[in-house]
């Protein structure tokens, strides 16, 4: 029997100095959490986000990031010739923040 | 209207012995409490020594690589060593991957086993047969799952059976009907309760509990109450052989009939937060079940982690492009954390409720995978070395029993098979396992396993 996901996770992200804080994820699927740092739309990083519940850009370069929280959304197992899956995909959980260095 | 005895029966409603076992089908039963002193007069199980009153097995269906979980090879080459890297526990010396962050911060409670394996064939079933019963064998010789030898021993406590299989039975896997999950030769008083439904879903309901649509508990009890006296008939016709169904046509009322049993089964009296920490998925919630079953008295309860390993994301990582198609990224998206997520969340809420000193957590599978990654970068099927773990009760954590080879192929110190490790639940169970016997076919008394505990693990 294969899974089903209900429901939508959830969950807030503040910003305080260079950390972005998170509450807990309400509806949570328990699959890959992460938080998806981006830099002018380009991917910088993608952390785990299940450890804590804060993400710090300390060390980053100057410059504008935005912070979002995506939890991995499994619909099937299906796959491509490339080993990308074709229907699952991560989705966002949060609102997407800004964090200026 | 027909009587039978003092029972009026309602002829014209097709009441029948099978409709009222499909209702209550779960065919769960114990030993008589007569039984129970017996055995304890005897010395083969002494309550007062029992290091352990619960068992929760969480069975990771299709097996995980160890090289890619908890037997890592950093040193091995790229084609042994696979995508994954290894992270620090708080456990010094011990090391497992990278995505089990969670587990890694209480590794000093978990015992891993790194050398199990055995030596018959490299099927799921093979596996399941030693893991679930200590035994393989083959349908002229079925052996009882260790949940049925539970509640065989001790009985239920209540009104709750003493094994609970969650969500499902294991169905295909590839090479047959033979899993390891029935009474066996122990009789259908001693099946294991099957839930038979996903608690993660919200149209959940246990069917068992549930009274057959337009059935009364009033019609209910009149067909309880002529159940029991045609078994009485029987049984006295027959001398005795009744036994086995009555007590299970007991166990199927009162699940029926209890509120208790209805109450360890109904997730909605959680916290939502509490369900969040699990994980809103069926081995999240099954996990809480068990939690749930284990407060209430219920000893011995299986999660089995899929029912099967065609067309699903699951552990069987041959990665074949077809209808076994798992892969890192299913690894690494789903099941890794699926698993980190619900294994810890049960450790911690099994202890702040003060029942992990109670309460063994065994996780267990049927096999390995192969060391060498296959061309297609997936792992096949390896019985000759795997890991599994045990945590809680008396068992000493923050160990690793046993090693293997440089590539995870091979045990290379105190190799360990699978009946040992139930040999070490039942013992931790306060079993003695010389002499308490199981009355195998033919009513000749058997022992449980052919095997000794695992010392390191106390």
């Amino acid at each position: 029997m294969d899974q089903k996901f209900e429901g939508t996770p959830k969950a807030t992200l503040r910003v305080e100095g260079r950390t972005v804080i998170r509450t807990a994820v309400t509806n949570d699927w328990g699959s890959q959490l992460l938080w998806k740092i981006t830099r002018g739309g380009e991917p910088v990083a993608s952390v785990n986000a299940r450890l804590g519940e804060s993400y710090s850009l300390a060390d980053a370069a100057p410059g504008q990031y935005e912070v979002v929280l995506q939890i991995f959304k499994y619909e099937n197992y299906a796959k491509d010739a490339a080993g990308k899956y074709t229907v699952s995909k991560f989705i966002d959980v949060s609102d997407k923040v800004t964090v200026t260095i | 209207m027909l009587h039978l005895g003092d029972v009026r029966v309602p002829v014209c409603h097709g009441v029948t012995r099978r409709s009222f076992l499909h209702a209550g089908a779960a065919g769960i039963g114990a030993l008589s409490m007569h039984a129970m002193n017996a055995l304890e007069a005897s010395g083969a199980v002494n309550e007062s020594k029992a290091k352990i009153r619960n068992c929760i097995t969480i069975f990771l269906v299709g097996s995980p690589g160890q090289v890619d979980t908890w037997d890592m090879k950093p040193e091995a080459p790229a084609e042994v060593r696979g995508k994954f890297k290894p992270i620090d526990t708080n456990v010094p010396g011990i090391q497992i991957c990278e995505h089990f962050p969670l587990m890694a911060r209480m590794m000093d409670k978990v015992a891993l086993i790194r050398s199990l394996h055995h030596k018959t064939g490299a099927t799921h079933e093979n596996g399941q047969r030693w893991m679930m019963t200590g035994h393989d064998f083959n349908a002229d010789s079925m052996k009882p799952h260790s949940g049925s030898v539970i509640s065989r021993v001790f009985g239920n406590n209540g009104m709750l059976p003493a094994s609970v299989l969650l969500p499902w039975k294991i169905g295909n896997t590839g090479a047959g009907p033979l899993h390891g999950q029935t009474a066996a030769y122990l009789g259908s008083a001693h099946e294991p309760f099957y839930l038979g439904s996903d608690p993660s879903r919200s149209d959940f309901k246990v069917a068992d509990l549930s009274p057959p649509a337009g059935q009364t508990e009033l019609r209910i009890n009149t067909r309880h109450n002529l159940l029991k006296q045609l078994d009485d008939m029987q049984r006295r016709a027959e001398n005795g052989p009744a036994l086995s169904r009555d007590t299970a046509y007991s166990r199927a009322f009162n699940l029926i009939t209890s509120n208790e049993a209805k109450q360890a089964f109904d997730l909605s009296q959680e916290a939502e937060t509490t369900r969040d920490r699990y994980g809103r998925n069926t081995l999240g919630q099954s996990c809480l079940m068990a939690r749930r079953l284990v407060e209430r008295g219920c000893r011995y309860i299986t999660i089995n982690h899929f029912d099967t390993v065609f067309g699903i994301s699951c552990w069987d990582m041959h990665a074949d492009g077809g209808g076994l198609n798992n892969t890192y990224a299913d690894y690494e998206n789903l099941l890794c954390p699926q698993f980190d997520w619900a294994y810890t969340a049960l450790l911690q809420d099994l202890e702040s409720r003060g029942l992990l000193n109670d309460t063994v957590v065994c996780v267990l599978s049927e096999m390995g995978r192969t060391p060498q990654l296959n061309p297609r970068g997936g792992r096949d099927h390896h019985p000759a070395a795997w890991t599994n773990f045990l945590a809680g009760g008396n068992i000493k954590g923050g160990q690793a029993i046993g090693s293997t080879d440089k590539t995870g192929a091979r045990p290379q110190n105190n190799p360990i098979e699978p009946p040992q490790v139930l040999a070490s639940i039942y013992h931790a169970m306060g079993i003695d396992l010389e002499t308490t016997m199981m009355p195998g076919p033919g009513s000749r008394p058997v022992r449980l396993v052919e095997a000794e505990p695992i010392d390191q693990l106390f």
